[in-house]
């Protein structure tokens, strides 16, 4: 038994020494990357996605390769600044400790500037402006707003705005349940195998969801809240250089025009 | 008692009995020899049917144990059998080798057959060693308990596999003589051995056993004094 | 390596904790250590109901697979091969999403401890089976030759001999169970695993909360291995 609480006083130790070696290394980390920055030179930028929330980002049946309006967006804007694109594809919730250890140098996700999240990082321009909205089952009566989901068992993917939003409702009515899923293709198909009374999720993604896969079996009720929802490309907390090049890739793709043609194909 | 007609066994190609005939008689002792491979101990494993043969029949007191619809946990019951790797089982102590098959099987009350462990035990000249684990035991002590072990079904035919093979030469002699008292109780007794002296002393009549024939049977006078077969000539000769 | 302690203060306990308090992850670890107790009685909760299932499934697999008859034997092996041969993670999605559905309502803790139980019988069987046939052949001879059926010899000759077998390998594919458990994170069940995920996703204190969930995993799989020890020493000196 001593040894056994001794191997896990060493344990913890190191975990905790780890720890707090990290937080060190993540803070100290600009300040060494900075000569860098100075120069100017960026010639590749490491971007990292979920690729699994069409229609921003997906894998294409075909052809294997990364497709979606964000990353017909992060193409358009490193053709238009000249640097290389390479899209990493990881789990959503990886995403912002991806920038923190310098793994990535930035991400396109449809990820939604919130408060919480620019603490940690820094974000783009807004690039998207989106917005939340309610998915029930087709046969589903009487769920249109917020409210209507108190009590109910609804779904969501981990880390997103929905899962906020649906962990708001349960800390008004204790009674709801909220399912959280790593990906928002499952918290669909909780929904069509009647484990879940309703999905919270971006707007965009879920009228493409019920477009392409169930438009027979999925309907979006009420209208788009939290409206003032917008997509932003998350940086390093203090990468200026990388900040400005998307900014300025995202103006130049805004006035020529791109833009808008990426969005037609993808929303119109 | 025992009557064996025509048994044949093969293990896949190889044909290790080629048509045994023979019958051994009420509290009969009959010892086989043979070189290793001859068939011996499989003419001994087929009677309680550990090996099935694949033709011939068996009869003990007239019922066939080789009819496929033979109770052979019944039969068995009659038939003791000592291995000459003892297969004690390591789990239990003496006195529950040798209690555990009554218990079990006769559904015999725990007091009763511990009585009966103990005498049998004491008969082996161990019965100071009731709760003692078979690890604990040399190995001419594991082969006295595993004899007590199939004496304690109250057997009327004991089958003896090679019993003292796999012993040091030292311990040989204290199993031999508890087969020996056996005997002159008039237990009925097949014994596949190597032991020849034994053969000649306690043995009614000597199988000479080769190439999965029974090549030749006789009082032990006859087969060791006057072998007919060269066979058992020339196998005498070299173990003799 | 800046531990962000002058050695002075590493000889003060209590400045030590003090400096801990200030780190945010140290904050969310120790504020969310009833979430993790939870997540971890979940954990636990899954693993010893998937023992259950396992072991009896286990057991039936194994004799199964060593039965002479054809069609029981194929079953018995179509399931083992089955659920060794597919990665757990495809079995509890497959399960909870598309098979479990079609019999019955199941709740995701249920379907969790389903595909657990199912696929750790798969293993627990082959445990079996080898530590069954790791007992001498000459046990099963000398049973039978006193007159036992096949399943008397077994049971009171073959089964108590192979359980000392098969106590180690059987606490190994335990420990595994419980760390694979984890993967049930995927369809919402809130375990260990899943209570990380959430507060790595509100927090980005990755190695704080990773380091708290290793922590809680470690105390869990390490208390299965002592009470693996301690049984196979109280059978060894039985």
């Amino acid at each position: 038994m001593k040894k056994f609480l001794s191997l896990l006083l060493i344990a913890m130790l190191a975990i905790g020494m780890l720890a707090v070696a990290g937080c060190g290394g993540a803070e100290e980390e600009p300040a060494q990357q900075e000569p860098a920055a100075e120069e100017n030179t960026i010639s590749k930028l490491v971007v990292g996605s979920e690729t699994a929330y069409a229609p921003f980002e997906m894998v294409d049946d075909a052809t294997g390769d990364y497709i979606g309006f964000d990353m017909d967006i992060i193409k358009a804007i490193g053709e238009a600044m000249e640097v290389e694109v390479e899209i990493r594809s990881m789990e959503f919730t990886a995403l912002i400790p991806a920038l923190q250890n310098g793994q990535i140098d930035c991400a396109i996700s449809a990820m939604s500037i919130t408060e919480e999240r620019s603490q940690v990082v820094d974000f783009s321009d807004s690039y998207f402006d989106a917005g939340l909205i309610i998915a029930v089952a087709a046969d589903t009566e009487g769920i249109e707003t917020l409210d209507d989901l108190k009590g109910k068992v609804l779904a969501a993917q981990i880390g997103t705005i929905g899962a906020d939003a649906c962990v708001a409702v349960k800390a008004e009515d204790p009674a709801t349940e909220v399912k959280t899923y790593d990906h928002v293709g499952e918290a669909f198909m909780e929904l069509q195998k009647g484990g879940a009374d309703a999905v919270v999720n971006d707007m965009p993604v879920t009228a493409y969801y019920v477009k392409t896969e169930a438009s027979d079996k999925v309907k979006m009720v009420g209208e788009v809240f939290q409206a003032d929802d917008h997509y932003g490309m998350p940086v390093q907390k203090g990468d200026a250089e990388t900040l400005t090049l998307l900014n300025e890739g995202l103006a130049k793709i805004k006035a020529d025009g791109t833009y808008d043609e990426i969005y037609a194909k993808w929303f119109e | 008692m025992i009557v064996v007609n025509n048994l044949h066994k093969s293990f896949g190609k190889l044909e290790v009995l080629k048509g045994i005939d023979c019958h051994i008689h009420q509290k009969e002792v009959v010892c086989v020899i043979g070189p290793s491979g001859s068939g011996k101990s499989t003419f001994l494993r087929c009677i309680n049917r550990l090996e099935e043969a694949q033709q011939g029949k068996i009869f003990i007191d007239g019922e066939e144990v080789t009819a496929p619809n033979a109770d052979i946990n019944r039969i068995r019951q009659e038939m003791g059998m000592v291995f000459q790797l003892f297969n004690l089982f390591p789990h239990k102590t003496t006195l529950e080798n040798v209690t555990l098959a009554p218990i079990k099987i006769k559904k015999m009350s725990k007091e009763k057959a511990d009585d009966i462990a103990i005498g049998l035990l004491r008969k082996v000249g161990l019965g100071d060693k009731d709760h003692v684990f078979p690890s604990q035991l040399s190995g001419g002590q594991k082969q006295r308990v595993a004899i007590a072990r199939a004496l304690a079904m109250q057997p009327k035919v004991m089958l003896f596999d090679e019993p003292t093979s796999s012993l040091d030469p030292e311990m040989v002699g204290e199993v031999l003589e508890v087969m020996k008292d056996l005997a002159h109780e008039g237990m009925t007794m097949i014994v596949v051995t190597h032991e020849m002296g034994f053969a000649r002393e306690v043995g009614h009549r000597v199988f000479f056993m080769d190439e999965g024939i029974l090549m030749e049977e006789g009082t032990p006078a006859q087969i060791f004094d006057n072998p007919q077969n060269p066979r058992t000539q020339s196998f005498l000769s070299k173990v003799l | 390596m800046n531990l962000g302690f002058t050695n002075t203060e590493w000889i003060f306990g209590t400045t030590i904790i003090d400096r801990l308090h200030e780190i945010y992850g140290f904050q969310v670890v120790v504020n969310n250590l009833p979430n993790f107790g939870m997540g971890a009685w979940l954990t636990l909760e899954i693993t010893v109901f998937s023992i259950a299932i396992g072991m009896v499934l286990g057991l039936i697999a194994a004799l199964g697979r060593m039965s002479k008859i054809k069609v029981i034997k194929s079953i018995a092996v179509a399931y083992i091969d089955f659920f060794r041969g597919t990665p757990l993670f495809v079995q509890i999605l497959l399960l909870y999403f598309g098979i479990i559905p079609l019999i019955f309502d199941a709740s995701p803790i249920q379907s969790a401890i389903i595909a657990c139980g199912l696929n750790s019988g798969a293993y627990v069987a082959e445990i079996i089976r080898a530590g069954i046939q790791a007992v001498d052949k000459g046990q099963m001879e000398a049973a039978r030759s006193l007159g036992m059926t096949h399943g008397q010899a077994m049971i009171h000759i073959i089964f108590p001999q192979a359980f000392k077998i098969v106590i180690p390998p059987l606490i190994n594919e335990f420990i595994m169970l419980l760390k694979d458990t984890s993967l049930v994170s995927a369809i919402s069940v809130g375990e260990l695993t899943h209570t990380g995920k959430m507060l790595y996703a509100s927090t980005y204190q990755a190695v704080w909360v990773w380091g708290a969930v290793c922590v809680f995993y470690f105390i869990m799989t390490k208390a299965l291995s002592i009470l693996g020890d301690w049984t196979e020493r109280r059978l060894a000196t039985e």
